[in-house]
């Protein structure tokens, strides 16, 4: 059990193997849009990882990214046509960023580095972990750019009228692409001060 | 390492294509009517907030059908009857934020003077900044502004920064949201439009 | 067209307000040179690609785009599939390209050649497509107006961030920030002096 839980701190997969930022930050201004691109980004790299483990000794070699492609995009575009369907207002919200799930280096990566050389059921495993991973990261960076840039959680006011009474202002920078990056920064380097003493 | 041949991988990738496409294509066209109910439910409840109506999105279609009717085929004007009780006219409206694209309905009421309400949308503007233009705090602003000024002439409703120009009426005019000067005068910029679709709109020129 | 292109440069910058390629930026900006080939390579296969999946898009994938062959096509929607195109045109283009300039231009491929496979995975490149796709340009020259732009934006970002990052070994940061920690604080800032940009 311990050797999957690496993702979820010790190996995480944004913070220091440094994959699959690309289409995940321009998701995080907001709390209910981040959690879904994570859950989304789980159930793609997770299924894919049990597929591809599944007929990985039917591959030829040459053309495994392609067939790696063609398996990634199809459950891309069932997450993106299911999203449509049941949470329009959220599916609007991540436009492309779903599309782009495709090219999400995580997802590649464990399908080269795990699916391809492992049974199934632990490629199920890895590919949740490492979904779960980049989720959690996505999810606190969410949280403190929807708290101090808009003063809400999950499109509820949690701080108190009394306070922009007292003259409290919302930080309108944390809403701006810039400072997902900087809040990356901070958590990995509180991440390092935690792990590595 | 097992070897392939040339024939082994035409066929491999052949067979991964063909079901994959087909098994997209059955999902695709198994949701499209429920994509589609949403899509339409969104522009239903959108035209009706303009009309001051609070319908959650699930009953939409249903209201819409009992309060408006198109009046014309491409889908951008309908004859609405707003919360007060009077009838109206909504115009669809597109126009340019600062990331993307923004849209919404106006509508106008019957002797085309005074605007009824308003809903905007927007692709992607950045949300707490442009993105307030779909809150209710703004979009309240607009109800019964004025869009002909004492004498007649068409100014529209002007979205402007509190304490500027001020040769304009307050009946002509609504404060722009703060930080989002952009988003701001694109808002402006498309209710711009209402004198030329107005106009040309086969209920509006009557009502001129 | 100039304006979109400007704005595709400077506003709607693929690293600093989409996040787009970052995988890639932030591993191979150790110095320079390199930093600036893969700009190139990517600023390259990013004008291809996307006038050819804008002409895909218009005349394959679209609702109401296969009308050219016949009426009876008019509602045929295939956009749903045009993810998993886009994607393939991508990688084979790269593929082919590859290839092309192996035979007939060995000094291109010097310079370029070990970065165009690393270019098919890359965000920037679907992103570039997708982006194409949502705004929906009038015409072909349009989408190249765009692919150009945010080609040369890409350039810039990742040779500006390599160059700051070069100079970076001789300023004294945290143990613990060191590496990526300070690599994202960096483009973080570098991003909102771009924002600087955004009332042009």
């Amino acid at each position: 059990m311990k050797k999957y839980l690496g993702p979820l701190s010790k190996d995480n997969p944004i913070l220091v193997q440094t994959l699959g930022v690309c289409s995940a930050l321009a998701v995080t201004a907001q709390l209910k849009p981040a959690v879904v691109m994570a859950f989304s980004v789980t159930v793609v790299c997770a299924c894919s990882n049990f597929i591809i483990s599944l007929i990985r000794n039917t591959i030829p070699p040459r053309i495994r990214i392609i067939v790696q492609l063609l398996v990634v995009s199809f459950f891309v575009i069932m997450v993106d046509l299911l999203l449509q369907s049941f949470v329009y207002d959220v599916s609007k919200m991540l436009s492309v960023f779903v599309g782009l799930i495709i090219t999400n280096c995580i997802i590649m990566g464990r399908l080269e580095a795990f699916a391809l050389s492992h049974k199934p059921l632990p490629s199920l495993m890895d590919g949740v972990m490492n979904g779960l991973g980049y989720g959690l990261v996505l999810v606190v960076v969410a949280f403190f750019r929807e708290l101090l840039g808009s003063g809400t959680l999950w499109n509820h006011q949690v701080v108190p009228d009394s306070w922009y009474a007292a003259g409290y202002l919302n930080n309108g920078l944390m809403i701006l692409p810039p400072m997902a990056l900087i809040l990356i920064g901070v958590i990995i380097w509180a991440k390092n001060r935690v792990t590595e003493r | 390492m097992k070897k392939f041949s040339n024939t082994y991988i035409f066929l491999y990738v052949t067979a991964l294509v063909v079901v994959i496409a087909v098994v997209l294509t059955l999902v695709s066209t198994g949701l499209k009517p429920r994509r589609d109910r949403n899509k339409q439910a969104e522009k239903c409840q959108q035209i009706l907030r303009a009309a001051g109506h609070d319908i959650d999105r699930s009953k939409a279609v249903a209201a819409f059908t009992n309060l408006a009717e198109p009046l014309t085929d491409d889908g951008r004007q309908y004859r609405v009857v707003c919360a007060d009780g009077t009838e109206g006219v909504a115009f669809r409206l597109d126009g340019k934020g600062l990331w993307g694209p923004i849209w919404g309905y106006a509508v106008v009421s019957e002797d085309g003077q005074t605007l009824k309400g308003v809903s905007f949308d927007h692709k992607s503007e950045t949300p707490g900044l442009g993105a307030k233009i779909t809150e209710q705090s703004f979009l309240k602003s607009f109800e019964g502004k004025k869009l002909y000024d004492k004498d007649g002439n068409f100014v529209s409703v002007r979205v402007l920064k509190p304490g500027t120009a001020s040769e304009i009426a307050a009946e002509n005019r609504v404060d722009a949201i703060s930080g989002a000067t952009l988003t701001s005068k694109g808002v402006d910029k498309m209710l711009e439009q209402l004198e030329t679709i107005s106009l040309s709109s086969p209920e509006g020129a009557s009502a001129r | 067209m100039i304006e979109i292109f400007l704005r595709s440069v400077f506003i709607d910058n693929m690293v600093f307000a989409y996040f787009l390629g970052m995988c890639s930026y932030l591993a191979v900006s150790k110095n320079v040179k390199t930093a600036f080939g893969l700009g190139l390579a990517v600023c390259f296969v990013l004008t291809v690609t996307v006038p050819v999946n804008y002409l895909i898009d218009k005349y394959l994938l679209r609702e109401g785009a296969l009308t050219w062959l016949s009426d009876r096509f008019a509602a045929t929607d295939l956009s749903f599939l045009s993810l998993i195109i886009f994607i393939a045109v991508i990688a084979g283009i790269v593929q082919l390209l590859e290839m092309v300039f192996e035979r007939y231009l060995p000094a291109l491929n010097m310079a370029l050649g070990i970065f165009l496979p690393l270019i098919a995975v890359n965000c920037a490149i679907l992103g570039g497509s997708l982006f194409m796709q949502e705004r929906n340009f009038p015409t072909v020259v349009h989408s190249l107006a765009y692919a150009i732009g945010s080609g040369i934006g890409w350039l810039l970002a990742i040779t500006a961030f390599a160059a700051i990052r070069e100079r970076l070994k001789y300023a004294k940061i945290p143990p613990k920030l060191q590496g990526n920690g300070i690599a994202y604080i960096i483009t973080g800032l570098l991003g909102m002096g771009f924002m600087c940009f955004l009332g042009m």
